[in-house]
C-alpha cells in the first residue's frame, strides 16, 4: 500500500487566513481533514481519491456535486398511515372530540348512535395519528440516515443536517411525519443554494407554518412568534432589532398559513397597512421583511458563523467572523463561494481546526459506518434510540433554538454513551434487541389487560385489576364518552399494523479483511491501521499500547496471520474501543 | 445531626482539605466534571471557600400538574361550579385558611407548610402560554417563553455563579436524557438517572484496555481538551456516584419512598460541591385527561411524601439549613373538568419554594375562578421568571437579571 501520512496540520498561523492553501499543501491527510469536516469522513479509498484529485478539484467535487450521479438515493417509502379525512388535524384531544360532539363526527369517524362512549372511535382515531406520525418519523429519520450513509453528495446531507437544527422545528409539535419530510427536501434541495431564498421557503414551509403559530397570526391580532425567532435564531442573533420590529414584523407575515401541505397567503387576514421595520417603511410583506433581513450586516456574519462553527470548529475570533460575512455578503448570499472559501482556505488546514470540532451524534453514528466500510445504517441497534441515548433526535430538537452543539454534545453520561452505541454496532445484541416500535409502553400494559378479558374501566385503573375485588372493578366501569388511555393503546395498535417494518440487520462489515487488506502483519500494525483510518486526532502512545496489548492477549500472538481465522470478535472490541477514546470524539 | 466541622463551601469537608493539604488529589470528591482542572489551587480552594453553601433543587412534576386540584380554593363556589364531580370535598382538605386547601393526599407537603417552611405562588404562568407539553416545558427549561436560548435557565445561572467554570460538579440532573434547564456553557452537568448503571458497557476482557483512554494525553486544542477532561471525570464521577450511593444511609429505611429524591440526598450526604439539581419526574401521572382522582391522588402523595421524606433526611445529614427546594410543572390545567372525569391541559399553575429559610406563606395573586381567559383558563398572575429571579438572586445570591436578559421583580419569600 502507499505510504501512510499521518496527522499533518498546518501551522498556527494559518488561523484565521482564509487565503486558500499551496497546491504543494495538499496531501492525503489534508484530504482525510477535508471529507471530515465537509462530510461524514470515509474509508482510505474515499480519500485516497480526493488528495489525487488536488485542492481545487476536490473542494470542487465536494461543493460543486450536482453534476455527480448520486445513485442511491431512493424516496422515502410511505407506510400509508395518512389520509384526507386526517387534514386539519386537532390540535387537543378535547378538541377532536368537541368536533364530533357537535358535528356528530370528527377526523372521517362518525359517533356512534347507542351505546356507551359513543366518540371513542373518534378519540382513538386522535391516537392513531399521533402514534402512526410518531412511528413514521423514527422511519423517516433512520432513511435519512441512510441517505447521509449513501450518498455521492456528502456536503449537502451535511448542510441539510445543519438546517434541520438551524431552521429547528419538532414533529413532536408538528405530528405530521409528511410535513417533517417536505422539510428534509427542502434543507436538501436548499442545502448550498441561496441563503435568502432558503429563509423565505422556510417560512412558507407548513411545518415552520404550524410550529410558530402561523395560523394565530392574523390582521388585528398578530402572533409574535415566528416574526421573532426568523430574527433572532434564524438570520440575526437576539439584541440587532427592537421589540418595536418585532411586532411590525409579525404583521407583515399576517394572513400566511398552509392547507394541508401548501403554502396559501389569506388576503383578508393580511395586514397591508403602512409598517416600519429595522428602519424602512412601506406596505411590506414577508418576503419584504426578509429582504430587508438580509440587507443588514450582521445576518452576513450571523450565517456565516453558524456555517463555520457547525463545519470546522466550534471557536472563532470576531476579526475572522466579520471576514466570512463578508464572503458571504459578497456573493449576496449564495452559500457554495463561501464553502469553498473556507474549505480551502489555510485557516481550516491549521492547526486550531484539526481536532477543533465535536462530531454531533447523527454525524458520529455516519462516520462511524464510514469508518466500518458499512454502506447502510443497520436496524440493530435502532438507529433513533442510539442516536438519542447520545443526545440528538433526529426531526425532533429540543426546541426552536435547535442543538446547542459543541462541547453541549459531550457529558459525562453523552460519552459513555457514545462508547456503548459503539459498542452495539460493532457487536450487536441481535438476541436481546427488542424493536421499540412494537413496544408500547404503559400503552402495552393496558393493552394485555385488555387482553386478559378486564373491561375498560377496569383496565385502565391504576392500579394492578387482578388485586381488585370485583366490585371495585364494577365500580369503575362507568357511562362516558370516551376514555383516552385505551386510544392510546388501540391508536397504537391501528398504526403498527399499517407500519413498514424496520428492516432489523446488523451492521455488515469484517474488519478481519480490513485489516488484512491494511497489510498489517502484526498486533501492532493492525492497532495503528485502525487508528490510522478512524482517529482525525491521535490518540496518546499509553492508549495505542494498551490496545496493543488487548488485541495481542485476544488473539494468543501478535502475529496477525496466524490469528486470522479467529480474529474478528477482538478485531470488534479494539475498535470499540477506539470509539469510545476521547480522540474519536473530535474530527 | 447536624455538622459543625464544615470549613468550607462547596461541599469541602475536613477530611477533604486534609487530602489536598497532603498534596494527593487523585481519586477526591472534589474531581472536576468536564472544563474544570482535577486539581483545585489554593486560590480556587478559596474562591470557593468564599460561596455560600446554599443549593437549590429543583423538582419538576412534569405532566401539567392541576394546581386547582393541589391547593384547592375551596372558598371560592365557582371552584365547585366548574368541578361538580372532581372537585375535592370541603371535609376531604387539609385546610390552609378559609378559601384554601391542600389536597388531602398531601400530608407530607402540609407538614412541612405548618412548620412555616413552604411558599405557595400561585397564578405562575407566562403569556401566550403553550398547551404543548414539550414546546411549554422548553420554554421553562429555557426561561425564553414563546422564544429560544440553547442553554437552560440553570445552566446559565451556574455560569453567573461561576463564569470561569473552574467548579466542578456544578450542576447535577437525575435524568435519563440532559434536561434542557440544565445545559450550560461554562458548566457540564453530571448527568444519570441509575447510580448503578453509570457506567460503560463493557465486556470483562476490554477492562483494563478501557481505563487507558482517559491516559494522560498532550491535547491538540480547546476541544480535545475538554473530551479528554469528561474522559476522565465521567470515569471519576461514575465512580464517585456509585461510592455515594453505596454509603447513602436513607435508602435502608424502607419508610422513605423519595422517589429520584433518593439520588440528591445520596450526593449531598457525599459533601458533593453541587449547588443546582435538577430532577424531573418520571412515569408521572400528572396528565389527568381522564378518571382525574385516582391518579392525581396518588401522584401527590408520592410526590409530597417524597418531598417530606427529603426533608427529613436533610434533617438527618444536617444540611437542611441550605437546602430549597423548587416544584414547578410546564402548565396547570383546564379549569372545568371534562366528560371523562379529568381535566385537559391548562396556563397558570401552582409552585412551591421549600426549605428553612423560607417564609412559608401563601404568595402571588390566586387567579380569578370568574374571568377565565384563553378557552376556560385562569389568568397569568405571577410570571415564572419572576420565581426563577426569586431563587437565583434571593437564594444563590447571584444576578438574576444576567441570567434572564431582564429584571424581573421578586418575591419576598426567603428569610432575613
Amino acid at each position: 500500500m502507499a505510504t501512510r501520512i499521518g496527522w499533518s496540520p498546518g501551522p498556527a498561523n494559518w488561523k484565521d487566513d482564509l487565503a486558500p492553501i499551496a497546491s504543494a499543501d495538499w496531501n492525503y491527510d489534508r484530504a482525510a481533514h477535508l471529507l471530515a469536516h465537509a462530510g461524514f469522513g470515509g474509508a482510505p479509498a474515499d480519500i485516497q481519491k480526493l488528495a489525487d484529485l488536488g485542492l481545487e478539484r476536490a473542494v470542487r467535487s465536494l461543493v460543486h456535486y450536482e453534476s455527480i450521479p448520486n445513485p442511491k438515493m431512493q424516496p422515502f417509502v410511505e407506510s400509508g398511515l395518512w389520509d384526507s379525512t386526517l387534514n386539519g388535524f386537532p390540535e387537543s384531544r378535547p378538541e377532536a372530540t368537541d368536533r364530533a360532539l357537535k358535528s356528530g363526527a370528527s377526523m372521517g369517524v362518525d359517533v356512534k348512535p347507542t351505546g356507551n362512549r359513543p366518540v371513542q372511535a373518534v378519540s382513538d382515531r386522535f391516537f392513531y395519528w399521533l402514534r402512526a406520525t410518531m412511528l413514521e418519523t423514527r422511519r423517516l429519520g433512520y432513511w435519512w440516515a441512510n441517505r447521509m450513509a449513501q450518498t455521492s453528495h456528502p456536503l449537502e446531507q451535511k448542510m441539510a443536517l445543519l438546517w434541520h437544527g438551524h431552521f429547528a422545528t419538532h414533529e413532536n409539535k408538528v405530528r405530521d411525519y409528511r410535513k417533517m419530510m417536505q422539510q428534509i427536501d427542502l434543507f436538501e434541495r436548499g442545502a448550498t443554494g441561496n441563503l435568502r431564498d432558503l429563509t423565505v421557503k422556510v417560512a412558507q414551509n407548513p411545518a415552520m407554518l404550524y410550529f410558530l403559530d402561523a395560523q394565530y397570526n392574523v390582521k388585528g391580532a398578530p402572533n409574535e412568534n415566528f416574526a421573532r425567532e426568523v430574527m433572532e435564531l434564524f438570520t440575526m442573533g437576539v439584541g440587532n432589532y427592537s421589540e418595536s420590529d418585532v411586532r411590525e414584523c409579525a404583521r407583515a407575515f399576517t394572513g400566511w398559513y398552509f392547507d394541508n401541505l401548501a403554502f396559501k397567503v389569506n388576503p383578508e387576514k393580511h395586514d397591508g397597512a403602512a409598517k416600519t421595520f429595522l428602519g424602512r417603511t412601506g406596505n411590506f410583506d414577508g418576503v419584504d421583511v426578509i429582504e430587508i433581513i438580509f440587507e443588514q450586516p450582521v445576518t452576513a456574519e450571523y450565517l456565516a458563523a453558524k456555517i463555520y462553527r457547525f463545519l470546522v470548529r466550534d471557536e472563532l475570533s470576531p476579526d475572522l467572523r466579520k471576514k466570512l460575512g463578508a464572503v458571504l455578503r459578497a456573493s449576496n448570499f449564495d452559500v457554495k463561494p463561501l464553502l469553498t472559501v473556507i474549505l480551502s482556505s489555510k485557516d481550516f488546514y491549521s492547526q486550531a481546526s484539526y481536532g477543533g470540532h465535536i462530531k454531533g451524534p447523527v454525524e458520529h453514528l455516519i462516520t462511524m459506518m464510514k469508518h466500518l466500510g458499512v454502506d447502510e445504517v443497520p436496524g440493530v441497534p435502532d438507529f433513533n434510540q442510539s442516536t438519542i441515548a447520545m443526545g440528538q433526535h433526529l426531526l425532533n430538537p429540543p426546541s426552536v433554538a435547535g442543538w446547542a452543539g459543541g462541547k453541549a454534545w459531550i457529558t459525562p453520561g453523552l460519552l459513555i454513551a457514545r462508547g456503548n452505541v459503539a459498542r452495539e454496532v460493532l457487536v450487536p445484541d441481535m438476541t436481546g434487541f427488542r424493536d421499540w416500535n412494537f413496544v408500547a409502553g404503559s400503552d402495552g400494559v393496558l393493552g394485555s389487560r385488555l387482553r386478559d378479558g378486564y373491561d375498560i374501566g377496569a383496565a385502565t385503573a391504576v392500579s394492578d385489576p387482578s388485586r381488585m375485588s370485583t366490585f371495585d372493578m364494577v365500580a369503575l366501569e362507568r357511562d362516558e364518552q370516551f376514555n383516552t388511555r385505551i386510544s392510546g393503546y388501540i391508536g397504537w395498535q391501528q398504526a403498527a399494523r399499517k407500519l413498514i417494518p424496520t428492516p432489523r440487520h446488523a451492521a455488515r462489515f469484517d474488519l478481519s479483511q480490513m485489516v488484512l487488506q491494511g497489510e498489517a502483519k502484526t498486533t501492532g500494525e493492525a492497532v495503528d491501521y485502525l487508528l490510522w483510518r478512524m482517529l482525525r486526532v491521535p490518540t496518546a502512545k499509553a492508549t495505542r499500547d494498551a490496545l496493543v496489548e488487548f488485541l495481542t492477549r485476544e488473539l494468543g500472538t501478535d502475529d496477525i496471520g496466524r490469528a486470522a481465522t479467529y480474529m474478528e470478535d477482538a478485531l470488534r472490541m479494539t475498535v470499540h474501543l477506539i470509539m469510545s477514546t476521547p480522540e474519536y470524539q473530535l474530527a | 445531626m447536624p455538622r459543625t466541622t464544615r470549613l468550607t463551601g462547596c461541599g469541602v469537608s475536613r477530611r477533604d482539605m486534609i487530602r489536598i493539604g497532603a498534596g494527593g488529589v487523585g481519586f477526591g470528591l472534589l474531581g472536576g466534571i468536564g472544563p474544570v482542572p482535577f486539581v483545585l489551587n489554593r486560590a480556587s480552594l478559596e474562591a470557593a471557600a468564599q460561596q455560600s453553601n446554599k443549593i437549590l433543587v429543583v423538582f419538576e412534576w412534569f405532566g401539567g400538574n392541576d394546581g386547582l386540584n393541589t391547593i384547592v380554593p375551596y372558598g371560592d363556589p365557582m371552584y365547585y361550579k366548574h368541578r361538580p364531580t372532581i372537585g375535592i370535598k370541603e371535609r376531604d382538605l387539609l385546610k390552609i385558611d378559609a378559601q384554601f386547601g391542600w389536597h388531602k393526599s398531601m400530608r407530607g407537603m402540609k407538614q412541612l407548610y405548618d412548620q412555616g417552611k413552604v411558599a405557595i405562588v400561585q397564578g405562575v404562568g407566562y403569556d401566550q402560554p403553550s398547551f404543548s407539553h414539550f414546546t411549554s416545558v422548553s420554554f421553562w427549561h429555557t426561561a425564553a417563553p414563546n422564544s429560544g436560548n440553547e442553554y437552560g435557565w440553570l445552566g446559565r445561572t451556574a455560569s453567573a455563579l461561576d463564569p470561569t467554570g473552574t467548579r466542578g460538579n456544578m450542576i447535577v440532573n437525575i435524568s435519563d436524557s440532559q434536561t434542557l434547564a440544565v445545559k450550560g456553557e461554562n458548566h457540564v452537568p453530571l448527568v444519570f438517572i441509575d447510580p448503578t448503571r453509570f457506567q460503560r458497557g463493557v465486556f470483562a476482557q476490554e477492562k483494563a484496555a478501557l481505563d487507558a483512554l482517559g491516559a494522560p494525553h498532550e491535547p491538540v486544542g480547546d476541544a480535545h481538551k475538554y473530551v479528554l477532561e469528561v474522559t476522565r471525570s465521567a470515569a471519576q464521577a461514575s465512580e464517585l456516584v456509585r461510592a455515594a450511593w453505596s454509603q447513602y444511609r436513607g435508602k435502608d429505611n424502607p419508610d422513605l419512598r423519595l422517589l429520584d429524591l433518593d439520588k440528591v440526598a445520596a450526593l449531598i450526604e457525599a459533601d458533593f460541591p453541587t449547588k443546582l439539581y435538577y430532577v424531573p419526574l418520571r412515569n408521572s401521572l400528572f396528565d389527568t385527561h381522564v378518571n382525574q382522582a385516582s391518579p392525581h391522588d396518588r401522584q401527590l402523595e408520592y410526590c409530597a411524601d417524597a418531598v417530606a421524606g427529603f426533608f427529613q433526611e436533610m434533617e438527618r445529614i444536617g444540611r437542611a439549613d441550605e437546602v430549597v427546594m423548587y416544584i414547578h410543572s410546564e402548565f396547570g390545567r383546564r379549569v372545568p373538568e371534562n366528560t371523562s372525569l379529568g381535566t385537559d391541559h391548562g396556563t397558570a399553575q401552582v409552585n412551591f419554594v421549600i426549605g428553612n429559610g423560607v417564609k412559608g406563606g401563601l404568595y402571588g395573586t390566586p387567579p380569578s375562578l370568574t374571568n377565565l381567559v384563553l378557552g376556560d383558563n385562569l389568568e397569568t398572575t405571577t410570571d415564572f421568571r419572576q420565581v426563577y429571579a426569586t431563587l437565583i438572586e434571593g437564594w444563590l445570591g447571584a444576578d438574576a437579571a444576567k441570567v434572564l436578559g431582564q429584571k424581573f421583580e421578586t418575591l419576598k419569600i426567603f428569610r432575613a
